[in-house]
């Protein structure tokens, strides 16, 4: 039994890739572990002819991975766009693990992040002592990368300084790394490639430059596609926080899970369940992360001031909270949905009192 | 088998309609085989105006049309594009010279069954039960949709659809050549046949090889489980066979069959003559005509509802240009991805060659990761999508628009015979007695009388179809709302608009409506209210449930109060006036809630920060609002309504003219009294406020009815004291303000009030102490004029 606290993609899970190199007899590009094939079957699941099964790592659309892979098979290099809890980071380290069997050649993307980060440093007492040589080169992971021909990747793109940013244009169009101190370069070997990770929820912070995003294929990532899948992963999710923080409250009630998400659901697609009447969106991302939030909340709301059953007012706020992030104009948009949509519902009363008197 | 053995065997070229790859194939087999006939799939009641389909004027994408003519409404309609096999093949056989055939049951027993069941309904009352079962099972459907036969060449509502750019699994016996392609793993069935074709380099092998796919096919797949169907299905095809057989007792030696795949083996085995003449006896018959009109592509694609049509015309018209290029698969894929940059860019949007490559690229390696051999159109979207549109797949749905289907509008010829359109016109015409004249004349129509009023129907009917026949001088005006003065002339041009409305619809009404609700998808807020308005002038009852569909989606999503606050009066007319002209109009009610309810919560933001002309619009608007919510009468609706009015009347910074006019509004509907309403003007027009603003609380509170002013003396004195207690400048500076708000009295209110300052009579009444008292008086000085006064009066002299 391992003691770490979370292993990498590769570590978790190395029997099922183990097997799959095994039965994978289609054809690899250079440098990769597996046939695309193979990672396609990796990321979705499956049931390989020995009777093994692989478990799913990505649920949904299955066109997406297969446009991912393909990118990655072609030089371009890969960015997954997403609004947070969308899966990107899981999707990058996972197509990373079975790609090139390491999903360690990661740079996170911040404000501060430098350009060092993404091409080289150097090691300072060796410079000092012995001048400009390779054995004084600080290597970053997309380096690595290129040198062994793997993956890299590059989590939260957008936060990266613009002008930081531009430095991998030189790596993702000429395959290269200038190195002028030394006066040499690094070419990248057959195999390497970028995933790149972005929020397009807060847009703006570091638009790519059209020359850099030119170098990108796009998928995007969406919200779960089916309610009962999003239920499915919330009330898994909030029975497992429960238990880590254990809250000495019942867990909630499917039906209040099912509420919850269907209000997410109604406002972030801006229609009714019932596909009958439009709604107006609020500003803010509504992913199923924030329904997590929302459900966990109540529950410790309940646990602590209630009597341990999670009821709608201990929802109410929560909600309120997470639908109006801009004062003014999610306020109007909340106010409309209570009174035309949830004020009408059978059974919604509670939720709609509770609501009002939290607006 | 064959009734004489010496009969010349028919070659069948089984084709996939709108099919471009069959059409190319099926011309090079036709070139090849040199036949003396060729008999196509289609409605032998067309033959008329077959030959038309050769002349230099047709365009296609074009439609044939066949009706009825006393209903016009029972038709079918034939689309054709150049890259269908059928268009080919008669564009062939028109060419070469050589009789062409339409060998489909006639629409005359098709319509047939459709009109005996108009009658039908239109008896219903006496005889339900006495119909026969199996009519009962089958009449519904084929009034609806006359003709929905397994080609799809029926035409539904268009109901618009999402993009959705997946290749749904297609039904075997629409496309079975889909069918198959998707069973060999082929997401197009397209790029299947391109494939196919290449790989044997030999057109006329290939529909040997369909006939034997499609034997195989329909051994297993499952006969119909409806009866009725199947009998039609049956009917059809042993019509197809009679057909052949008259051509071949003609003494035809080389006799060419086009049709859908999936008959290609039912027409390969000749059963026995007297079993089809069997299946075809007491057919019921009714008149039919034929004509061609301008289709388009937009049409032709499921997109807009067409049942079977094709997903993608303007992609296989690429396919079909392509391949009478001769390119390569890969060169389709580049000049394909080639025309989706060239029109991004045209739309300002990152499109380089660079990306084209990388798109043509990742459309290849998609294609080899799915074991497809060639990229099909998914591939091409999925691949767009990843290199072109970053973060947005808005750009995908214009090459969708653009592209994948494709904006072509069709042609005929001018000898054309005329669409049931027209004629549903002309019929109009003579009924209504309003000629068609090249000089204008104009018509003072009184609609309380019923030919007037039908007449004001066709006019703004045909203004919504385009055809600019009359124009609407004025309604109303002198001699009240019940007159509408038109300028009625008629155009060359217009009877060319009139074929193009051909397509909306066979009737004025019909056409009206569907172009109308096509019109709707597309309108905003304030276009849509204008919509229902014209639709009610028309008199078309079956569009206003569609438009309140649309326009209670707009409503919810926008975030407009004042385009809401305009809507607002035009949906409380169709709410009154509905009931008069017999229209459901709850639904319009449902609107009309939603719109108050989302006014009233949106109000107080809308009405914040206003400058002076954004608050005189606003005016209007929140009068306008007023007398809708008033004349309502809804309890709820007012409640809500004037909780926002008192919000607005005490919301700080709220423009002086708003507030004002709140206030006035809530005094009459008698939420505040007098006092109440006093006490707030005299806030408004204490020293702490600009002059301006004071001056523009009263305009809002006053304009538009003196008369309050002139019975209500509280309310007299304050604005009297407030206008004497401005200074000098300030008053020249509010004066035409002031003036400006009286202007809109009556004039015997301004005189009335004029008379009332002349007499002085608020001072006299003053309740406030020390009012009109200049400061500066001497005491002293004048209290010694008091005696003098008391001698003159005849009173007492008072101490002093």
């Amino acid at each position: 039994m391992t003691t770490l606290l979370r292993e990498h993609a590769e570590q978790q899970f190395a029997e099922e890739l183990a097997v799959l190199t095994e039965v994978d007899a289609r054809s690899r590009p250079p440098s990769w572990k597996l046939s695309p094939w193979a990672v396609m079957t990796y990321l979705m699941g499956g049931k390989l002819d020995n009777g093994f099964t692989v478990s799913p790592k990505y649920i949904g659309n299955r066109r997406l991975i297969e446009i991912a892979i393909a990118t990655l098979a072609t030089d371009r290099a890969l960015l997954l766009l997403g609004v947070p809890g969308t899966a990107k980071s899981w999707v990058s380290e996972h197509l990373a693990a079975a790609i090139s069997g390491d999903s360690t050649m990661l740079v996170q993307g911040t404000a501060g992040t430098s350009e060092e980060a993404i091409r080289y440093g150097w090691n300072y007492a060796r410079l000092l002592a012995e001048g400009p040589s390779p054995a004084a080169l600080v290597p970053s992971p997309i380096m690595r990368a290129m040198e062994g021909g793997g993956i890299a990747r590059l989590e939260e793109l957008t936060r990266v300084p613009a002008d930081v940013q531009d430095t991998l244009i030189t790596v993702l169009s000429e395959k290269t790394l200038p190195i002028p101190e030394l006066n040499s370069e690094m070419q990248a070997r057959k195999g390497f490639n970028l995933i790149a990770t972005a929020n397009d929820r807060d847009r703006g912070v570091n638009d790519l430059s059209s020359a850099l995003k030119r170098r990108f294929n796009t998928v995007v990532l969406p919200l779960p596609a089916s309610a009962e899948e999003e239920v499915e992963i919330v009330r898994r999710r909030v029975e497992s926080l429960g238990r880590m923080l254990e809250l000495p409250a019942e867990p909630p009630a499917l039906e209040e899970i099912r509420r919850v998400v269907q209000i997410f659901r109604e406002l972030r697609e801006g229609v009714t369940a019932d596909g009958k009447t439009k709604l107006k969106s609020p500003s803010s991302t509504l992913s199923t992360a924030e329904a997590i939030s929302v459900v966990n909340n109540g529950l410790s709301l309940a646990a602590h001031f209630g009597d341990g059953r999670m009821q709608s007012h201990d929802v109410a706020s929560g909600l309120t909270g997470a639908v109006v992030k801009d004062p003014v104009q999610d306020r109007v948009v909340w106010l409309e949905y209570l009174e035309t949509v949830v004020k009408e519902r059978k059974g919604w009363k509670d939720l709609y009192r509770a609501c009002r008197e939290v607006v | 088998m064959s009734p004489s053995a010496s009969a010349a065997a028919p070659h069948i070229f089984g084709i996939r309609h709108h099919g471009p790859g069959s059409a190319q194939s099926l011309r090079k087999a036709l070139e090849a085989m040199r036949p003396d006939i060729l008999l196509v799939e289609g409605p032998p009641d067309a033959a008329e105006v077959l030959p038309l389909l050769a002349h230099p004027q047709m365009q296609p994408p074009v439609a044939l049309l066949i009706y009825v003519p006393e209903t016009p409404n029972l038709s079918v309609y034939y689309p054709f594009a150049i890259f269908s096999p059928e268009w080919q093949a008669i564009h062939y056989g028109l060419t070469s010279n050589i009789p062409v055939r339409f060998m489909d049951l006639p629409q005359a027993h098709q319509l047939a069954e459709a009109v005996q069941e108009a009658r039908r309904r239109a008896s219903q009352e006496e005889p339900p039960e006495a119909m026969p079962e199996e009519a009962q099972a089958q009449a519904p459907e084929q009034a609806e949709e006359p003709a929905a036969t397994d080609d799809g060449q029926g035409e539904a509502d268009p109901q618009p659809l999402p993009p959705d750019f997946q290749f749904p699994v297609p039904d075997p016996r629409a496309d079975p050549l889909g069918f198959l392609a998707q069973a060999a793993g082929y997401s197009d069935g397209e790029r299947w046949w391109e494939h196919m074709v290449e790989q044997r380099q030999n057109s006329a092998g290939v529909f040997e090889a369909i006939l034997e796919a499609m034997t195989a096919a329909r051994a297993e797949i499952p006969p119909l489980d409806d009866t009725a169907e199947a009998r039609h299905e049956a009917q059809r095809e042993a019509f197809m066979r009679k057909t052949i057989r008259q051509a071949q007792k003609e003494g035809f030696e080389r006799i060419a069959v086009v049709c859908g795949a999936w008959h290609a083996p039912a027409l390969a085995d000749m059963p026995p003559a007297k079993d089809d003449n069997e299946l075809l006896k007491g057919l019921p018959r009714t008149k039919v005509q034929a004509t061609w009109i301008p289709w388009t592509y937009d049409r032709i694609s499921s997109y807009s509802g067409y049942g079977a049509g094709v997903e993608s015309p303007g992609w296989y018209h690429h396919l079909f240009t392509s391949a009478l290029a001769n390119h390569t698969p890969t060169e389709v894929a580049i000049h394909w991805m080639t025309r989706v940059a060239r029109l991004l860019r045209s739309e300002g949007l990152d499109a380089s060659s660079a990306h084209v490559i990388e798109a043509v690229r990742l459309a290849e390696a998609l294609a080899a990761l799915r074991d497809c051999p060639l990229p099909g159109l998914p591939e091409m979207n999925e691949a767009a999508l990843g290199v072109f549109c970053f973060d947005t797949d808005l750009p995908l749905r214009l090459v969708h628009r653009q592209l994948i289907v494709g904006n072509v509008l069709g042609a005929v010829p001018d000898e054309t015979p005329m669409v049931p359109l027209q004629q549903d016109l002309s019929r109009e015409q003579k009924r209504l007695r309003l000629p068609p004249t090249s000089d204008w004349k104009d018509y003072d129509l009184d609609l309380r009388k019923p030919t007037d009023l039908e007449r004001s129907h066709l006019l703004h009917r045909l203004l919504l179809l385009g055809v600019e026949w009359g124009t609407l001088q004025r309604s109303g005006g002198g001699k009240g709302t019940f007159h509408e003065l038109w300028r009625v002339q008629w155009q060359p041009e217009l009877a060319v608009r009139l074929i193009e409305a051909g397509r909306w619809g066979n009737t004025i009404l019909a056409a009206a409506t569907a172009r109308t609700c096509d019109e709707a998808t597309r309108a905003d807020l304030s276009a849509l209210g204008n919509l229902i308005e014209q639709v009610l002038l028309a008199h078309l009852p079956d569009a206003v449930p569609y438009i309140t569909q649309c326009l209670e989606n707009q409503a919810a999503l926008t975030s407009d109060v004042v385009q809401m606050m305009r809507t607002l009066p035009g949906l409380a007319n169709v709410l009154r006036y509905g009931d008069v002209r017999k229209t459901d109009t709850t639904a319009v009610g449902h609107v009309v809630n939603g719109l108050v309810v989302r006014i009233c919560i949106g109000l107080p933001g809308a009405c914040s920060s206003l400058n002076d002309e954004a608050a005189a619009a606003m005016f209007k608007l929140l009068v306008a609002t007023n007398d809708v919510i008033t004349m309502l009468q809804h309890p709820e609706h007012l409640a809500q309504w004037q909780a926002v009015l008192t919000q607005l009347a005490n919301q700080q910074g709220m423009h002086g003219m708003i507030a004002g006019r709140c206030v006035r509004l809530l005094l009459d509907q008698r939420v505040f009294d007098h006092d109440e309403a006093a006490r707030r003007m005299g806030l408004s027009l204490s020293l702490a406020n600009e002059p301006a603003y004071a001056a523009a609380w009263i305009e809002g509170f006053i304009r538009g009815s003196g008369a309050l002013l002139v019975h209500d003396t509280t309310l007299w004195q304050v604005l009297d004291g407030w206008v004497t207690a401005l200074a000098g400048d300030t008053f020249t500076q509010i004066l035409p303000l002031l003036r400006r708000t009286f202007a809109t009295f009556e004039a015997p209110e301004r005189r009335s009030l004029g008379e009332r300052v002349r007499r002085g009579e608020a001072r006299g009444v003053s309740p406030r102490p020390g009012m009109g008292t200049p400061s500066d008086l001497d005491e002293e000085r004048a209290r010694a004029v008091l005696p003098l006064v008391a001698d003159l009066l005849g009173l007492p002299r008072p101490e002093v």
